[in-house]
């Protein structure tokens, strides 16, 4: 049974309580909040389609989701990227069926209707005789998607004409953006097809993993641990041992976006069984990474293990090197996209070596990544009970411990060992499902550097 | 000379080798995971390259690094995947899973080389995680495997999976 709209929102309200780091188990696994979340988090929020790399030349297509919704991106004779829905304007089939590739048109498998790459119905069969030549075509092309954007290489959907842009949407989560796909002059690129895993867990539970839970990375990734860390990362032991507060960042309050972030510069290739060709490549490049982006990013996170968020559903590490989208298929089901990522000033070598690591640890047989899957999916069935449905779960670890911190934007908790930016990915999950519309969503990049004070940071 | 087709190796070589696969297959399902280490050659390739689909027709090159894999193993590698399975840090295989393998469609073909012969299988594997949840993962298999002494080695594999999105959480299991 549906709610209505008002009872609706009182139930969003009492559903997340991000002070006391509280939420409700039906968030993973209720139908109707499922429904509210299609319409007000991927059906308004800029969701990441594409690479620019992964499209590189005019007619190279990608197929992705929007939420349930299959689009096409398409790279234009012109340069631009245009996305739109993957479904024919007659009756509705899904007119492209491969991954991706290169196309001059994308003819229906139904009754033919063939569109060309930018979205323009340039063919009907029996045009004339069958519809008497009075359809009117320029009324039946694809329907894009309502705005199109890039930020350096990572282009974004959005479906709601009423989003702030993408630049104001990523806010000072750019600040981290930069640091992979600014840090050299090259810019950055995806590597490899796409690795596509299917999970039974609500989206948000991989999202809340990777933007703020480095508590779980001694215990579940134990055995991952003990076989391949090259380096000590930042006290992180196995078994959940030891933590080094003073080692790392919990960063929050930038827009619902949210990193993780250690400061030594090094600590991203930790998991690497032979760092060494990648260190010297940081070695050698440091010097030019702190006159683009200044100190504090050029010599303590560029190369460090960083965890970026992009609310709702993108994640990227640089370091680790793996760049990942959920798509949600219902509320106790994902398919979880995997790339790996790379500088393009990187020599051949060191990217051929980051794509056989991040395969090897976060891919399909990921020595890492395979861990997670079985305790989110877990936590998903442990929400579907008569009995647990009813109950709580909790991120209420290091309460009311965060502030400013000189030289990044934010709001910030010591470490990486904190539950703090769970809490903030959880605000801005309520914030959007309580709003009607965009404007009632509210906008904040707390603690945000001047130009001056990001530059020489 | 250069493409006569070879003779087909002895009937004696393909019951050994079919054998061996059969036997490969039983020690994993058994967990003897350095049962399974000794059965390969020192110098072993295990490859699993990722797909995409495409259009037959599509002509648009390939990335320039190439697919990615899920799996790029030499000796040194796997022992290190057997290292972490047998850690007992590894929850998702605590209590043991139940599976099963069956191979199939099984040609031994003959190669240049006396000692090695080109084969290949089909792979079904069968999973039983947690409760209910089961999973049959299908696999194509083209091994190289060397006679060494009195055994038979795998030398190389290359493992084509039947799945562009992997139905299952993890993949905590040799094909």
């Amino acid at each position: 049974m549906l709610l209505g709209e008002d009872e609706m929102n009182d139930n969003i309200a009492d559903l997340v309580d991000s002070r006391t780091g509280r939420q409700s188990r039906s968030i993973y696994a209720s139908e109707d909040i499922y429904r509210q979340e299609l319409e007000r988090i991927f059906g308004r929020c800029w969701l990441f389609l594409v690479h620019t790399s992964q499209i590189p030349k005019p007619g190279d297509y990608f197929r992705t989701f929007m939420g349930e919704d299959d689009v096409i991106v398409i790279r234009q004779k012109d340069g631009s990227i245009k996305a739109f829905l993957n479904s024919c304007t007659h009756r509705g089939n899904r007119i492209c069926r491969a991954d991706r590739g290169n196309a001059r048109a994308f003819t229906c498998n139904y009754h033919g209707w063939s569109f060309s790459p930018d979205g323009a119905l340039a063919g009907v069969p029996l045009e004339n005789e069958a519809y008497f030549g009075e359809l009117d075509r320029t009324k039946f092309g694809l329907i894009p998607v309502t705005k199109v954007a890039e930020y350096k290489g990572l282009v974004f959907g959005c479906w709601d004409a009423n989003s702030p842009s993408l630049d104001d949407y990523l806010g000072d989560a750019k600040f981290f953006l930069d640091v992979w796909l600014d840090a050299m002059p090259g810019g950055s690129a995806l590597l490899g097809e796409t690795q596509k895993m299917v999970l039974g867990t609500n989206w948000k539970l991989p999202v809340e993993n990777v933007c703020g839970d480095g508590y779980h990375l001694g215990w579940a990734h134990a055995g991952a641990m003990a076989a391949v860390q090259s380096m000590d990362l930042t006290g992180l032991s196995v078994g959940n041992s030891g933590v080094d507060l003073d080692g790392g960042l919990s960063v929050a309050g930038m827009n619902g976006h949210m990193v993780l972030s250690a400061l030594d510069g090094v600590s991203g290739y930790a998991f690497y069984p032979d760092p060494k060709p990648i260190l010297e490549y940081l070695e050698a490049n440091r010097q030019t990474v702190i006159d683009r982006l200044g100190e504090v990013r050029g010599r303590q996170v560029w190369g460090a293990q960083v965890n970026i968020t992009i609310f709702p559903n993108l994640q990227l590490l640089p370091g680790l090197n793996w760049f990942r989208v959920y798509h949600p298929k219902g509320p106790t089901q994902i398919e979880q996209w995997t790339w790996a990522m790379a500088e393009n000033d990187m020599p051949e070598a060191v990217k051929a070596q980051i794509l056989e690591n991040q395969c090897l640890t976060f891919g399909l047989a990921g020595l890492f990544d395979n861990d997670d899957g079985d305790n989110l999916t877990a936590c998903t069935e442990q929400s579907r009970g008569w009995r647990t449905a009813q109950m709580d779960v909790y991120t209420n670890m290091a309460l009311g411990r965060s502030g400013k911190r000189e030289g990044f934007p934010g709001d910030i908790a010591s470490g990486l060992v904190s539950e703090h930016n769970q809490r903030y990915f959880y605000r801005r999950w309520q914030e959007h499902m309580m709003a009607e519309t965009w404007a009632e969503v509210p906008t904040y990049n707390i603690n945000s550097l001047t130009d001056e004070e990001a530059e020489h940071a | 000379m250069l493409d006569r087709p070879l003779a087909p190796p002895p009937v004696e070589v393909i019951v050994a080798v079919t054998q061996a696969l059969h036997r490969e297959a039983r020690l994993l399902d058994n967990e003897d995971l350095d049962g399974w280490l000794a059965m390969l050659g020192k110098d072993v390739s295990y490859r699993l390259e990722l797909k995409s689909r495409r259009f037959r027709a599509d002509r648009s090159p390939p990335f320039p690094l190439g697919p990615g894999v899920i799996f790029n193993e030499d000796l040194g590698r796997l022992k290190m995947r057997v290292d972490r399975l047998k850690s007992g840090f590894v929850w998702a295989e605590d209590p043991p899973n139940y599976i099963r393998r069956a191979v199939s469609n099984v040609e031994v073909l003959a190669t240049r080389a006396d000692n090695e012969v080109r084969v290949h299988s089909v792979l079904g594997m069968h999973r039983n995680r947690i409760d209910g949840t089961t999973r049959l993962l299908t696999a194509g298999r083209t091994d190289l495997w060397r006679s060494e002494g009195s055994a038979w080695l795998l030398a190389a594999r290359e493992i084509v999976l039947d799945h562009s999105v992997l139905p299952d959480s993890n993949l905590n299991a040799f094909f």
